[in-house]
Formats: structure tokens, C-alpha cells, sequence
């Protein structure tokens, strides 16, 4: 097989990881293990009255993983730990893996689980408290899964179209979907043999907003930061839907997605801190870091994943990620209890952000075959995403920050939008813009 | 004529949709691969479009080396013959030196260059001096 071009995306051939514990085995090591799960630790740190902190953690070399999250769990406090997978064992490049993990593992941006096995994944899990996380984005996870369930990891990020359209050019939705469709398939085996698996999906997709107008440079954008999150949310994610394991959690805001999901399922909304080009600069970025760790904690987020003031400079170093982790636990601080936000204003964006999911979303949950369905529906514009990595999307919509901030389309492409929905997204955007309709004086999201 | 794409493990598409869109914008006729290209992609459409001047190759999840691991051997099979050109995050980490720049040119890259800006002043100099030429290779597979 050529190194460049993974065949198991034509197919449907698995690239076969050797000799792994039958299921069964890997469920009675997790029970032994007796860690508490993702669930449990998100509940407990509800009741604590808490957003629960996760950093993004993954370096190349195994002890080097190891002493990170050993000091990410001593000195940053992190309730959920992480392993977050280099991108070339995320597109099943498991020999460039290799090859740059033997010449000089500090080469990798993650930590290659499938190549260094799951005998060094259980050591690790075995080395912390906190459950762990993979955090990864590829559209074929099936030997990824493998062998974090077998490491007895039990919470795994990603799916069809979240980690397909941001993450890879040319592996077909109708791929992803199936390849995905099975490792919940195999989540519900798990829970048969009372082991459940918590599947977060990655709801910013491409994470980039064009501010191409907006004056005053980086700073521009801050007002939306916290409604950025869920307006893509929102707008993306529920045409995934969790199947297969009992429990779903989802990235979305909590009231849109029990709309489409079975009763029962529990839901957690998960705050990433600022996803687009952050700030060179260390006090500008951890600005930007409060500031959604703020937004976490005043919209009621269960979990937020960290960033650091090293994001615009690489993957940053121990010290940086630590001193994340606490910069965003600050904003758990009861100290803060006064600051609150225009819960009317709240109420009046969230029943738009309703509809708007409603138009984009209804037609596609219509279909007979789902999965085919959303297949047609992103070949036809129908569902889109901007700045794709992926031909599998149009990418004809442009999302643009109104001068509150929030986030709006700028153009919609496809999208199967009503004309009321379109008009309030124009109107929102031209005012308070020089030459625009002068901006209403009542507080408005 | 120039050829652009991403390297092979990387999806980042920003960067990569600008730099398309400004070069256009300048007159050039730009043949985008997008995201996620390896090197046999380009070679591909190096022999498809002979016209293109330069191989354009954005790279910022910082294994630009390993994505780049069998560009020497494209040019010396002669599927390359156009100056390779690279920008982006060269490495991975916080800490930058100049090390990543000099492995690139060790791998068979022509031009690395810190900014987008710097693309179209280069590729009139190469058209100046009457490229394409290609840095001569240093066969790395040799030692
Ligand atoms: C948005 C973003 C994402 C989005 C991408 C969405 C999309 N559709 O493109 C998502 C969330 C999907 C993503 C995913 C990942 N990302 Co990312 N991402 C970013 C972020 C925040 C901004 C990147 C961006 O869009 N920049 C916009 C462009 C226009 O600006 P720029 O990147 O600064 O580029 C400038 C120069 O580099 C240069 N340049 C860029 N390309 C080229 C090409 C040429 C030829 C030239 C001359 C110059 C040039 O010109 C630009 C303008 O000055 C950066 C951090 C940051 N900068 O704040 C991380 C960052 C680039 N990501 C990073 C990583 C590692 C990843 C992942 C691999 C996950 C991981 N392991 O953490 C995955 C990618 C998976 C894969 N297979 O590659 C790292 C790279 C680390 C490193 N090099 O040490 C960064 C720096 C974050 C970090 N600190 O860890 N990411």
C-alpha cells in the first residue's frame, strides 16, 4: 500500500491493528480499572456548581506523553485529561507515523496511539486519575477506536461529517458516515457488556469566521466569541446524529438538540475557547482565554476545552498548558457570580437559532435513507460548511461578525434558509455599519 | 502558471483559500490541489500543466519534513522539474530555530519563505533569471 494514498478509503477494507483483547476483555480491564467515566466526572463537577476543565494534549514520544498529562493532572487540575492523535495516524498514514517516531518524536503534533499500541495506551490511562479523552479528527476511526478501547479509554471524540469535512480533502461522506456508523456500533456492543462509551462530537467544524471588514484588527471580533461557538454548533452539528450507545453528548446548546434526539439521551454542551487565529501576543491571548472560559461558565457549558498563549506560536509547551488550564479555572471562581448576561436577549437569539437549525435540518431528517440524505444534501448545497478542507462540501456560505459581535451569514449559498430567517441575518449585519440602518438602542444578541 | 496545494497530513484550508485568492487576483493562472496533497499529487500535476512555474506548498500542523520525505525523489525522477516553494509553521512546537528551514532545503525545497506577500516578487525573479531552475539537489538518499 503507498504511504500516500490510504486504499481503506476507496473501500471498506480496516487496516487490521494486530493483536488486539477481544471486547470482552478490553470491557473487564475497564471495569478493574474502576476509573470514573467522562459522565460521572462531568456530573460531579455540575453538582460542584464547576465547568469542568480539558486541556488538548499530545506529544509523539511515549514517556514525554506520559510526564504531560502527569503534570497536567498535578499542576493544571484538569478534570478530563486527553490524548490528542498526531495527524498523520488521523488519515491512516500509520507509516509516516512511524517513520518520523523513530527518527525523532518531537517531529509529531500528537501522540500516535495506533503505532505505539495499546499495551503503552493502558499505561498511560493507568499513569492519571481523571478519565481520558482521544481528541483526534479523522474520518476513518475504526483502527483508532480499536485501540483506544483496548487501552480502556472510553471517550472518543469525532464523526462522519465533523471529523471528515474539516479534516481531509477526498474521503466521501457516504465513507466516513459508514466507517463511523460502526465504531457506534461497536459503543453499543460496549454498553451491552455495561461499558459506556462517551462520544463527543466536534461541533465548530472549520472554526474560521472571515472578519475581513471588521475595524480594529484582532480584537474585533470579541463580543461574539461565546455565541460563535454555538451559532456554528447549532447550525452544523445536528445533522449528525449519535446512534448506536446509549448515551450521546452533544456540542450544541442543550435545547436544540433534545429536539432531535430520543428522550433519555444526556446531553452536555462542551465550550472550545476561541477556535480562529488567536493573538501573538501573551496578555492578548489570555484575554481571549477568560473570555471564553467566562462565556463557558455563563452558558451554562458542562465541560471547556483549554487553549494557551501559545496557540498563534505552535503546540504549546507543559508550563503554557498549565498555566491554560488555570487562567480558564478562574472564571469558576464564585467571586464571579455577579457577572450576568440579558437573559431576554438570550431567549430571543436561542428561538432564531431554533428556527434556523429547524429549515436547515428538517428537510434532511425527512429523508428515507439518512445517511444517503446528508450526502445529497452537502453535493447540493443543501448542508454546507465554510472554508472546507473537503471537496465534499460547496463551501458557498460566509459567515461574517455582526458589529455586536455575533456571528451571522453573510451568504448562505444552499441553505435552505426562509426569507424571514435570511432578512433578520442581512439586517443584523448592516447595522451599525457606516452607511447602514442606524442600530436599534435595545439590547439585542 | 503556478500549482499550490497543502501538505499531505495537513488540512488547514485558510491560508491556503487566500493564497489562491491573491494570487489570482495578480494574474497568475493557479492550479489549487487544496488540503491534504502529497508529494506524488503535485508531481501528477506538474506533468499535467508542464507550463507551471513553480510548486506552491502551504504547510501548518508543523510535519512539513515527513510530508516532504519523498520530494527529493520526485525531482530526481524528474516528475518535479519546477522550483518547490514552502511556507507556513515549519515545525512542531512553540520554540522556532532555523534548523526546520535548513532540513527543508536539505529535502529538495527551493524557496522557503516567512510570508504570502513575498510569493509574487519571487516568482518574477525566477521568471527574470529564466527559471525554472531548481536548486541543485542534495541527494539526500546518498549518505
Ligand atoms: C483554525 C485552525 C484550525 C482549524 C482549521 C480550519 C480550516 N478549515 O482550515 C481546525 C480546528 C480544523 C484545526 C485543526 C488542526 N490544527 Co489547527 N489551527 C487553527 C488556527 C487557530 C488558525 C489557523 C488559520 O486558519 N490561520 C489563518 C492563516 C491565514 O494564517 P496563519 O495560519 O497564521 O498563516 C500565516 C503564515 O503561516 C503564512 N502561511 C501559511 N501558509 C503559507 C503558505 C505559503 C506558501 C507561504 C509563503 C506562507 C504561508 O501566511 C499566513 C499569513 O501570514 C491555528 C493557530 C493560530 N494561528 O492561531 C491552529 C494551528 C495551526 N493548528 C495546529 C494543529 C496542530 C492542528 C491539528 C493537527 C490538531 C492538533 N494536533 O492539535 C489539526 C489539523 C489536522 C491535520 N490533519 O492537519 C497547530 C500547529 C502546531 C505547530 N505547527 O506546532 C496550531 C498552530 C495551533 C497550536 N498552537 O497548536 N486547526
Amino acid at each position: 500500500m503507498s504511504t500516500d494514498s490510504p486504499s481503506s478509503f476507496g473501500g471498506d477494507a480496516v487496516p487490521a491493528v494486530p493483536e488486539l483483547p477481544t471486547l470482552r476483555e478490553s470491557a473487564d480491564y475497564i471495569r478493574k480499572l474502576g476509573k470514573p467515566s467522562a459522565a460521572e466526572v462531568l456530573e460531579s463537577c455540575r453538582l460542584a456548581g464547576r465547568v469542568a476543565l480539558q486541556p488538548r494534549c499530545g506529544v509523539g514520544g511515549h514517556k514525554e506523553m506520559g510526564a504531560l498529562l502527569a503534570q497536567l493532572e498535578r499542576d493544571g487540575r484538569a478534570d478530563i485529561l486527553t490524548l490528542t492523535i498526531d495527524s498523520h495516524t488521523r488519515l491512516l498514514r500509520f507509516d509516516n507515523a512511524a517513520r518520523a517516531l523513530r527518527a525523532d518524536p518531537r517531529t509529531l503534533n500528537g501522540y500516535p496511539l495506533v503505532t505505539h499500541g495499546w499495551e503503552r495506551g493502558r499505561e498511560l490511562n493507568e499513569s492519571v486519575a481523571p478519565p481520558m479523552e482521544i481528541r483526534h479528527g479523522s474520518p476513518d476511526a475504526r483502527p483508532l477506536f480499536q485501540v483506544a478501547v483496548a487501552s480502556g479509554i472510553t471517550s472518543f471524540e469525532g464523526g462522519g461529517i465533523s471529523y471528515n469535512l474539516p479534516y481531509s480533502k477526498d474521503v466521501p461522506l457516504a465513507h466516513s458516515l459508514e466507517a463511523w456508523a460502526e465504531v457506534d456500533s461497536v459503543c453499543g456492543e460496549l454498553a451491552g457488556l455495561g461499558i459506556i462509551v462517551d462520544r463527543e462530537l466536534f461541533g465548530t467544524l472549520t472554526a474560521v469566521l472571515v472578519r475581513v471588514d471588521q475595524p480594529g484588527g484582532e480584537h474585533a471580533g470579541g463580543g461574539g466569541r461565546g455565541r460563535r461557538g454555538r451559532a456554528l454548533h447549532l447550525r452544523l452539528l445536528p445533522a449528525e446524529r449519535p446512534a448506536g450507545a446509549g448515551r450521546g453528548r452533544a456540542a450544541g446548546h442543550p435545547a436544540a438538540r433534545r429536539r432531535y434526539l430520543p428522550a433519555g439521551v444526556q446531553i452536555h454542551a462542551v465550550l472550545h475557547e476561541f477556535m480562529g487565529v488567536f493573538p501573538r501576543e501573551r496578555n492578548h491571548a489570555e484575554e481571549l482565554i477568560f473570555y471564553g472560559a467566562l462565556t463557558a461558565r455563563l452558558g451554562g457549558a458542562s465541560k471547556m476545552i483549554t487553549k494557551t498563549y501559545q496557540e498563534a506560536l505552535g503546540i504549546p509547551d507543559t508550563e503554557a498548558n498549565v498555566a491554560g488550564l488555570r487562567l480558564a479555572d478562574i472564571a469558576n471562581s464564585e467571586l464571579l457570580g455577579f457577572v450576568s448576561v440579558d437573559s431576554g436577549a438570550v431567549a430571543e437569539e436561542l428561538e432564531w437559532i431554533c428556527r434556523e437549525v429547524a429549515e436547515i435540518v428538517e428537510p434532511v431528517l425527512e429523508a428515507r435513507n439518512l445517511r444517503s440524505g446528508i450526502v445529497t444534501a452537502f453535493a447540493e448545497g443543501k448542508l454546507d460548511i465554510p472554508f472546507s478542507a473537503s471537496r465534499h462540501a460547496r463551501s458557498e456560505i460566509t459567515p461574517l461578525r455582526d458589529p455586536s459581535g455575533a456571528i451571522r451569514y453573510q451568504e448562505h449559498g444552499g441553505l435552505p434558509l426562509s426569507d424571514a430567517s435570511v432578512k433578520r441575518n442581512r439586517r443584523l449585519l448592516a447595522e451599525g455599519r457606516p452607511g447602514g440602518p442606524a442600530r436599534p438602542t435595545c439590547s439585542r444578541c | 502558471m503556478v500549482v499550490l496545494g497543502v501538505a499531505a497530513s495537513d488540512s488547514h484550508a485558510v491560508a491556503n483559500h487566500l493564497i489562491a485568492h491573491s494570487l489570482r487576483a495578480q494574474g497568475l493562472t493557479v492550479v489549487n490541489l487544496g488540503t491534504c496533497t502529497p508529494v506524488s499529487e503535485f508531481a501528477d500535476a506538474c506533468e499535467l500543466y508542464p507550463a507551471a512555474e513553480a510548486v506552491i506548498i502551504g504547510s501548518l500542523n508543523g510535519h512539513i519534513h515527513e510530508d516532504l520525505h519523498d520530494l527529493a525523489d520526485a525531482k530526481l525522477q524528474g516528475r518535479i522539474n519546477c522550483p518547490v516553494i514552502v511556507g507556513g509553521n515549519l515545525s512542531v512546537g512553540s520554540a522556532k530555530d532555523e534548523s526546520s528551514t535548513t532540513r527543508l532545503y536539505e529535502l529538495g525545497v527551493d524557496h522557503v519563505l516567512a510570508h504570502p506577500d513575498s510569493l509574487v516578487p519571487l516568482l518574477d525573479s525566477l521568471r527574470a533569471v529564466g527559471a525554472p531552475v531548481t536548486r541543485e539537489l542534495v541527494d539526500t538518499t546518498a549518505r
